[in-house]
């Protein structure tokens, strides 16, 4: 019993190992960040993945960086909490063992060892704090946002409870601030061309929502009376998960869109056939007959 | 001395020992029901509520009936009981409850299930099946329409759309041509599993608008048992067309508290829709069968009858009553099931959709021009409700109005709907088109009113269409109106346009408003 601490603390260590062990084999890797794989209507002649099957690299540049962050993060964690706790077992051991008949011995602690495991964590702090800055900096400060995404947002997302409604530029021109006369409706669809950066303005109607693309890595809160720059880049043509990640109202779990990124040509496509279903005046051709004689 | 005093003494008095002994052991029981409190509770946490028993609620017009007139009366023929239908006796009869649906063949509602009849029967297990447009099930219902087992259901193991058959899961003669359905009901029990999900905390088991969450929303939810949906692309006497209740389900309404739910599959859509038409037409029905009793037999009517004024006795209007059950009522029913077959099948017909007689006419400073004008004059009178800047601030909504059936006053001032609730003209400065943004939403507005509101039908007498599609393209403008100091897209120059936007000087705001001046 004596030793029943020193046990105790060297337990967690032994199971952060085991779990270190076990997660990285590919049945029991589902818990790091990853997204549900064979979601891609354009890749040709795909397998399509059974269920649990996850594709774990981010679905943006940028998503990848972030979850670098998180990997390095969680290595360091990992070491630090094993180092800790076997230290901390080791010494309890080293007590433990020592014979009860002897004076207890009594120090006001080690200056140099104070100073180390002070120094120490602060560096490893300052380090986190440092190394993430420069995604931090290219994921929120609009300065470093990527040229073309800054000078041609694509699209307003507007969330309101509960859905997002989402306003296009009229083709051929900037998207503005205030709405403009041809601009393009739809709700709970954003279309976005894959392989460049895009921006989009985020904007909430009532209360606050959050954007959320998972697989994207991305999410960014919308405040009402704010007008939020938002970049971000899919990699891959396919369909994602677009969410509110920000308890909004009792309607929060149904606030669900879709994001679908398409190459450029699809996504004008798709702008040319909103335009002929929004200016559709009930003599011309219905927008998706017209569409496919085009 | 009660509980509560004792508990005070204890508080107060606590050196006494022995009513520290007796107040402790009255705690001790206290906190015993406290844990078995405690127990059920977690109990009926792991246990659950159950399915909540949800029913169809009956209309409050209904409920102002008497006993008779709502549930039937019964009546003594030749020695043999014989019960007479009331209103909600028929209801029943004709559209079941939540959990026991009936679908009426008669309803233009696609209630699901696939029809088809008998080819030839191969073995005794199998037969060969004409479907059309069928589909592969699993193991499935199947009821036959005709033959000598009509209406008895038996069980398949299948149907295989590629050859044709059905496989039975019990030895069965069948002659050809034997007509049956596979899965009756199915769309409509899909359809009901997907509204109670989706749209009754708001909409209401019975589509009555009064959900739970209902309570808090502005503008409130829509009642369908008038049969009156407000945003439809059909003429101004006619029903909501199927296709826009799948646009508004899909696209949601935009100012008010209805959603999109757009990710819903096209079969998931096309099940609520069906579902949302099988209740607005049940709720329909039931108003009409109340409007042939309401005058005579309400609770109402019937204490004015047999005041002194009236003169009648109770017994003589329940023998008058339990005559217009057994003699007329049946035929009426039957009449109204017909007639609401009727108008809602004729709702998804061509000749009910709004086509307007020329093509939007292009837009320009003089369409918009003659629209304004037509805005501000006395034919249209747009001006009176919306303001005559377009801000749903029009001096009628300051007016009060008058209750057409007790011609009085209604207390508050404004317009209302027919639901008898305020409604506000929209304010066309917003961008806001509840019922859709595109030219002919807009124009079908105009055309045949919104149904249920105060905005009329403008289409055909009052209005030609060339007129009509003249306001639609200044309606469409008046939230791009340029106002002094407010940023413009078109005057930025055309090299800076990623630039920040500025500020249109006077000037140049005076030159571009067009002629709307």
């Amino acid at each position: 019993m004596k030793k029943f601490w020193c046990w105790f603390f060297v337990f967690w260590p032994t199971l952060a190992v085991l779990i270190c062990l076990i997660s990285v084999s590919s049945d029991y890797r589902w818990w790091f960040p990853a997204n549900p794989a064979g979601s891609n209507p354009y890749e040709a002649n795909q397998v399509i993945a059974a269920a649990g099957d996850y594709d774990y690299t981010a679905a943006s540049p940028l998503g990848r960086q972030i979850d670098d962050l998180f990997y390095l993060i969680l290595l360091i964690v990992t070491i630090v909490f094993i180092a800790v706790n076997i230290a901390l077992g080791y010494v309890l051991f080293k007590g433990a063992s020592e014979s009860e008949e002897g004076k207890s011995l009594f120090t006001h602690g080690s200056h140099n060892l104070e100073v180390i495991w002070t120094i120490v964590p602060a560096g490893i702090l300052l380090f986190i704090a440092l190394y993430q800055m420069d995604v931090w900096a290219q994921y929120r400060v609009i300065e470093n946002f990527p040229d073309e995404a800054r000078k041609a947002p694509v699209a307003e997302v507007t969330a309101r409870q509960f859905e997002w409604r989402i306003r296009y530029p009229a083709p051929g021109t900037t998207l503005q601030i205030d709405p403009q006369p041809g601009d393009l409706y739809t709700v709970n669809e954003l279309h976005v061309p894959t392989g460049k950066p895009v921006m989009v303005y985020l904007r909430s109607q009532d209360v606050q929502h959050a954007f959320f693309l998972p697989e994207l890595r991305v999410k960014q809160d919308a405040v009402p009376g704010l007008v939020i720059p938002v970049w971000f880049e899919a990699t891959k043509a396919g369909e994602y998960s677009f969410l509110c990640a920000e308890l909004c109202g009792w309607g929060h779990y149904k606030m669900k869109a879709r994001l679908i990124a398409e190459p450029e040509s699809k996504v004008d496509e798709y702008l040319r056939e909103l335009k002929l279903d929004q200016d559709y005046d009930g003599v011309s051709k219905p927008a998706a007959i017209a569409a496919v004689e085009e | 001395m009660s509980r509560l005093n004792e508990k005070i003494i204890l508080q107060t008095d606590s050196i006494v020992r022995d009513r520290i002994l007796a107040a402790s052991v009255e705690v001790r029981v206290v906190s015993f029901r406290f844990q078995i409190c405690i127990v059920i509770g977690l109990m009926a946490t792991v246990i659950g509520c159950g399915e909540p028993n949800a029913k169809f609620v009956t209309s409050d017009r209904t409920k102002g009936l008497i006993k008779e007139a709502r549930r039937g009366a019964k009546v003594e023929v030749n020695g043999e009981d014989i019960k007479l239908k009331g209103v909600e006796d028929y209801v029943v009869e004709n559209f079941g409850t939540p959990h026991d649906l009936v679908a009426w063949l008669r309803l233009p509602v696609d209630f699901g299930g696939q029809a088809g009849t008998v080819a030839t029967q191969e073995n005794e297990g199998r037969l060969k099946v004409d479907i059309k447009d069928g589909s592969d099930t699993g193991n499935a219902t199947l009821v036959w329409l005709t033959g000598d087992s009509a209406g008895q259901t038996i069980t398949i193991n299948g149907y295989n759309a590629a050859v044709g058959e059905i496989a039975l899961a019990e030895t069965a003669e069948v002659a050809a041509g034997t007509q049956f359905v596979i899965s009756p009901g199915q769309t409509l029990a899909d359809g009901r599993r997907h509204y109670m999900t989706h749209c009754s905390h708001c909409h209401g088991t019975a589509g009555d608008g009064a959900g739970p969450t209902a309570e808090y929303l502005y503008p409130k939810p829509r009642d369908y048992r008038k049969g009156i949906f407000k945003f439809t692309r059909t003429k101004a006497p006619e029903k909501i067309t199927t296709p826009d209740l799948k646009r508004i389900v899909k696209q949601g309404i935009p100012g008010t508290y209805m959603p999109s739910f757009m990710l819903l599959a096209d079969d998931e859509l096309h099940a609520i829709v069906e579902y949302v038409r099988f209740l607005a037409i049940r709720g329909e029905y039931e108003n009409k069968l109340c409007v042939e009793l309401e005058e005579s037999y309400s609770t109402a009517a019937v204490k004015d009858r047999t005041s002194n004024d009236g003169g009648e006795s109770k017994d003589d209007i329940i023998t008058e009553l339990t005559g217009f059950l057994a003699e007329d009522l049946p035929g009426i029913a039957d009449d109204t099931g017909t007639l609401l077959a009727e108008t809602w099948e004729r709702a998804n017909s061509e000749e009910s959709l709004i086509v307007p007689s020329i093509a939007r006419t292009p837009d320009s400073a003089e369409s918009r021009s003659r629209g304004r004008a037509l805005f501000l004059s006395a034919k249209a009178k747009c001006a009176n409700c919306h303001g005559p800047n377009g801000l749903g601030n029009g001096p009628q909504t300051e007016d009060y109005e008058k209750d057409p059936v007790t011609n009085q006053f209604k207390p508050l001032p404004g317009l209302y709907d027919e639901w008898g609730q305020i409604v506000k003209p929209r304010n066309l400065t917003s961008g806001i088109y509840r019922g859709g943004r595109r030219p002919i939403d807009l124009f079908s507005r105009i055309h045949a009113g919104i149904k249920g509101a105060k905005m009329p039908a403008f289409g055909g007498s009052v209005l030609k269409d060339e007129e009509i599609w003249d306001i639609v393209n200044y309606v469409l403008n008046i939230p791009h109106e340029v106002q002094t100091g407010k940023v413009v897209a078109a005057a930025l120059p055309k090299d800076d346009k990623a630039a920040a936007p500025k500020a249109v000087p006077e000037k140049a705001a005076a030159s571009t408003e067009g002629a709307g001046e």
